[in-house]
């Protein structure tokens, strides 16, 4: 399998009074099409790992990889056009625009790509049909739950049918029985798109379902299954 | 407040300094416009006071008839009456300097062969008083100057001075220096002192005085001596207090104060959206805060006190800051005051005096932490109602903030209907007090009908934004309307201030239509010739032989020969004006809205009727065919009116008498004005320079009809020159309010913004998005600030100029100022938005989506 993401000798260190090591000299690689598991303690370091992946944060020192181009070679535009395009974010928080309906937040990233309205929307749509929510398309957030919340994030991280979905702690405002939905949604997205899936989580029971995991300590990565 | 609450707020505050700093800014200009148009106001009248005071020295009574002064032989009179001790005759002329050129100097003529008792502190600075009291008095070039104007003019005893007289450029020589106190201290020291009969020669008042100062004896009571010399002395004649006098040129300037007490509060108006507009920020930035305080059991009056007691704190840092801020505005806001009243009514103050008044600073300090409660307490209160539950879930869980009600829009509705019925229809009678209520009634109804506007507004906008400028453009309008409490405030103090701008500029360009239509039917000469480039001269004046040699040119086919002075109606001080009626008639056939041309001619021309301004007519409730009496030196002239049309000159009003009868009752035959009517074909550049050489050595000023009509113009813009200024302040002002709302906005939004950065917004659509915010804001805060100054200005010509000064004019849309105010709000709101933008655009996205 063709590697995606490599992190070699990747170091975070934030400079606080206490000077916190966020990430300490990791090397990673993951394989187009895989599912990896990142778990650990809050403070380990995974949020910051997957901040480094979509270039959200710069590395202290060591190279971040994305399709074999060292990040730090790309400018500011380049990095949000990854992103934009081939990183797919969901975030434990949702973080949806709050004044936007679910259509318009899920089509929200192939009009800043300056895709027509009418075109984006019709995306947006299938999306969100995919993701159960055709119901909801006018929706604002605030009318939503949690998990309907966390489903218009997922459509939105797809518009764009992304190679990497990103994904830091998406069941962990959610009750069990929804983040159970989520984390099946994902593995059918993940089946039915062939997309990378880096998946940080507390919940055991979510990171099962990829077949590589990690367990990061103290901004190391302390053990693996493989 | 409770300790850990004001940690909390310490700790918000420095956290947030930029908030804070732009929260203190606005209260300190609000503060800082009223502080300073106060002050101005209060300088300008005890300006006039003290120089009134000061001139007369230790007199306890004066005795004056107005500009023209009055016969001298009023003195044997007056010295001749029971209970009279000192009599000191006097006559006052603001003369120009001609090397500097056309500085003022105040010649004061006294009769220095007396002892001078009366002002005895003027003339002692120990041994140079005056150093050849004989060579004074004996040669008619003798001057005497304070040691303040000696020093900046480099003047020495027996230097030279050149001043303007009526009989041309006259040479003086110093012979006497004294100390600027005392009556040296008015005009900032630029006063002389001439021998009486000299100044009486050169200033063209022999025979005549301006007034007679007089000191009473310790036996007879002031009062008793007031009434004895009244009886004595012509109804023209006036016996008043010092103190008198000065009221009465106060109340000549009371449509100025008017004018800036207005502006005063229209500025506090704003500083109040500005303070409101922040304190709801700060609650929607601080909304978690405040859920977990009051999660960990700190009740409703403890957030509500908590919000109060930071307005407070901020309230007085604010004012004292306005203060410091509003005594430098007003040191420039009372050399710009002193120029008006010295260009407009004749009443020349020394433009420099300037003092806190330390009452006022205390009011102005108690009115910025009111307006900052006032502003405060909406957001205090939702604060304290927010229930914790929501306020500790995430910004999508949100409670909505408040929208459009039926309620409020009808109350708006009402209120602006209510407004404007009662601008339309009520009477001027009931009083300026009661009609300002007109306009916050309509304000008001406009800042309640704010959130419809703004829901209107974002609905126009949406799609052409969207058309414009993408998606940016679509959240930019999104943004602004889902968040109307911020928007609100900010398009508030835009409307206010743009209204404030809208409003004078109409109301300015509908005194300008009306000054023209006045002109085109009361000023039909070809040429004017005038002895001043001021509206009011009281220190120049055309003797009648020159109007004899401009009459005698080859050229004139009419001339009509004008003085122009003052006469008291009813406690104020009216303009009277002397025309040779027949040929004032001859020139502006069409000069009468009321009465008979005919026969208003024939009776005024015999000296047997006066016209009357409109205004006059409706302040004095006269009209054709009363009476009306006017004292003059020589008696009580009692006039039937024969017919009145607009004039402008005075916002008092102003009488038109036959000049005949004017030069017998006021035995005055000084000349201001000279029209002039030229045989057609004459060509006009070599007719206007022909009568600069005829009258050569003269200071004149000569304007073809065409450059008088451009003259009263500009006076009017001289006029409004300080209201210029407030309209800059109050655009200043509205754009803090929008510095304000987008740097908060920006905070506020910190982490959408890094949602926005997150999931491929690049850094320009961050700003452009912004940007587009700001841009909307603006645009809706123009449209309600052209409608609401529209509102206004129909206020200002209605009632404001009615009821002031009684004038009758037609509001002009001021299409250009609106024109103008497109690109400059769209400007005002991208420079507002330009360093927010640029700091949205480089927010640190990891940073901002984890943000609390």
């Amino acid at each position: 399998m063709d590697r995606i993401i490599r992190f070699a000798g990747v170091t975070k260190r934030y400079e606080t009074e206490d000077r916190v090591v966020a990430i300490d000299s990791v090397d990673l690689e993951i394989s187009r099409g895989e599912r990896v598991a990142i778990m650990g303690p809050s403070g380990s370091g995974k949020s910051t790992l997957l901040n480094l992946i979509s270039g959200l944060d710069e590395p202290t020192s060591g190279t971040v990889y994305f399709e074999d181009r060292p990040l730090s070679e790309m400018n500011d535009n380049e990095l949000t056009l990854m992103r934009r395009k081939k990183i797919g974010l969901i975030f434990q928080t949702f973080n949806l625009l709050p004044t936007l309906t679910a259509t318009e937040n899920v089509s929200l990233p192939l009009r800043l790509d300056g895709m027509r309205r009418r075109t984006a929307n019709a995306r947006a749509v299938e999306l969100l049909t995919r993701v159960g929510l055709n119901e909801r398309l006018t929706h604002r957030p605030d009318e939503l739950s949690g998990g309907e919340r966390q489903r218009i994030a997922i459509a939105r991280s797809l518009v764009f049918n992304p190679p990497v979905l990103l994904a830091d702690e998406p069941t962990g405002n959610l009750d069990s029985h929804t983040g159970a939905d989520i984390v099946e949604l994902l593995d059918q997205l993940h089946d039915e798109f062939q997309t990378t899936v880096v998946l940080v989580t507390h919940n055991s029971s979510a990171a099962e379902h990829c077949e590589r995991r990690f367990t990061m300590l103290d901004g190391k990565i302390v053990s693996s299954n493989e | 407040m409770n300790s850990g609450l004001k940690l909390v707020t310490l700790r918000q505050w420095s956290r947030h300094k930029l908030r804070l700093s732009l929260t203190v800014l606005g209260i300190a200009l609000g503060v800082a416009v009223f502080f300073a148009v106060r002050t101005t106001n209060r300088t300008l009248v005890d300006s006039l006071n003290s120089t009134i005071e000061k001139l007369a020295g230790k007199a306890t009574l004066q005795i004056a008839a107005g500009d023209e002064g009055f016969p001298a032989d009023v003195l044997k009179t007056v010295k001749a009456t029971n209970g009279v001790e000192l009599a000191e005759p006097v006559t006052e002329t603001i003369a120009n300097t001609l090397q500097p050129a056309n500085e003022k100097l105040l010649v004061l003529g006294l009769d220095v062969g007396s002892d001078l008792k009366l002002y005895s502190d003027l003339f002692e600075e120990g041994d140079m008083a005056i150093k050849n009291p004989l060579a004074f008095t004996s040669r008619a070039d003798s001057i005497a100057v304070t040691r303040k104007f000696a020093d900046r003019l480099s003047l020495q005893d027996g230097d030279t001075l050149r001043l303007q007289t009526l009989t041309g450029e006259k040479t003086f020589t110093v012979r006497g220096v004294f100390k600027s106190e005392g009556s040296g201290e008015i005009f900032d020291g630029d006063v002389a002192v001439m021998d009486i009969a000299a100044a009486q020669s050169a200033f063209g008042k022999t025979g005549k005085l301006d007034r007679i100062d007089v000191k009473n004896s310790a036996y007879v009571s002031i009062d008793k001596l007031a009434a004895d010399l009244r009886n004595q002395l012509p109804t023209g004649i006036k016996v008043v207090r010092p103190n008198l006098r000065g009221q009465a040129l106060e109340n000549a300037v009371s449509s100025m104060h008017f004018g800036l007490t207005i502006m005063s509060f229209l500025a506090l108006t704003i500083c109040i959206f500005i303070i409101f507009n922040s304190f709801s920020i700060s609650l929607n930035q601080r909304w978690k805060e405040i859920g977990i305080l009051r999660a960990i059991g700190v009740d409703r009056g403890g957030i509500m006190r908590m919000f109060l007691s930071e307005a407070v704190v901020l309230g007085v840092v604010g004012s004292l800051l306005g203060i410091a801020g509003g005594a430098l505005l007003a040191r420039a806001a009372i050399i710009v005051v002193s120029r008006v009243t010295a260009t407009f009514y004749g009443v020349v103050t020394s433009g420099k005096a300037f003092s806190i008044d330390y009452v006022f600073a205390l009011q102005a300090v108690g009115i910025g932490i009111g307006a900052s409660i006032l502003a405060a307490w909406l957001p205090a209160r939702a604060a304290s109602h927010l229930r914790p539950v929501l306020a500790l879930t995430n910004i999508e869980t949100r409670q909505k903030e408040f929208g459009l009600n039926k309620a409020r829009i009808i109350i708006g509705v009402g209120f602006v209907i209510a407004g404007l019925l009662l601008v339309r229809y009520s009477r001027a009678e009931v009083g300026m007090n009661i009609q300002m209520f007109y306009f916050v009634f309509v304000q008001l109804g406009m800042i309640l009908l704010l959130p419809m506007f703004i829901r209107l507004g974002s609905k126009v906008l949406r799609p052409v934004l969207g058309k414009l400028f993408g998606i940016e453009g679509i959240i930019a309008v999104e943004t602004m309307a889902a968040a109307p409490r911020r928007t609100v405030s900010t398009v508030g103090a835009l409307m206010i201030g743009l209204s404030f701008v809208i409003a004078h500029a109409g109301f300015i360009k509908s005194q300008k239509a009306a000054l023209d239509h006045s002109l085109d039917k009361t000023l039909g000469a070809d040429f004017v010739l005038s002895s001043s480039n001021q509206l009011n001269n009281r220190t120049y004046h055309f003797s009648e032989a020159t109007a004899e040699r401009i009459a005698a040119l080859p050229e004139a086919t009419a001339t009509d020969v004008i003085s122009v002075s003052a006469v008291e109606l009813d406690g104020e001080e009216v303009s009277l004006l002397s025309h040779r009626m027949d040929a004032f008639f001859a020139m502006s056939p069409d000069l009468l809205d009321y009465g008979d041309t005919a026969s208003a001619r024939a009776a005024a021309a015999r000296g047997e009727g006066a016209l009357i301004s409109n205004n006059l007519s409706l302040r004095a409730n006269l009209n054709v065919g009363d009476h009306i009496r006017i004292d003059s030196p020589a008696g009580t002239l009692d006039l039937p009116i024969v017919g009145m049309f607009d004039y402008f000159r005075s916002e008092k009003g102003t009488i038109f008498i036959d000049r005949e009868l004017y030069k017998k009752y006021w035995n005055d035959s000084r000349v201001d004005y000279v029209f002039i009517n030229v045989k057609p074909g004459t060509d006009r550049a070599t007719f206007k320079q022909k009568i600069q050489d005829t009258i050569v050595g003269e200071q004149a000023f000569v304007y073809t009809h065409e450059e008088f009509k451009a003259w009263a113009s500009r006076l009017i813009d001289q006029f409004f020159a300080l209201t210029y200024l407030q309209m800059v302040i109050a655009i200043l002002v509205a754009a803090i309010g929008l510095v304000n709302t987008m740097v908060i906005s920006v905070s506020e939004r910190r982490r959408e913004l890094g949602i926005f950065r997150a999931i491929g917004g690049l850094r320009r659509q961050v700003a452009k998005m912004v940007m587009l915010e700001a841009v909307a804001i603006g645009l809706i805060g123009l449209f309600t600030g052209v409608i609401t100054g529209l509102f206004s200005a129909y206020f200002l010509v209605n009632t404001a100029a009615k009821v002031v000064a009684g004038f009758t004019i037609n509001l002009v849309f001021p299409y250009s100022i609106t024109l103008m105010a497109i690109p400059l709000v769209l400007a005002v709101a991208a420079l507002s938005a330009f360093f927010p933008a640029f700091n949205a655009a480089r927010i640190r996205i990891a940073e901002a989506i984890g943000y609390e």
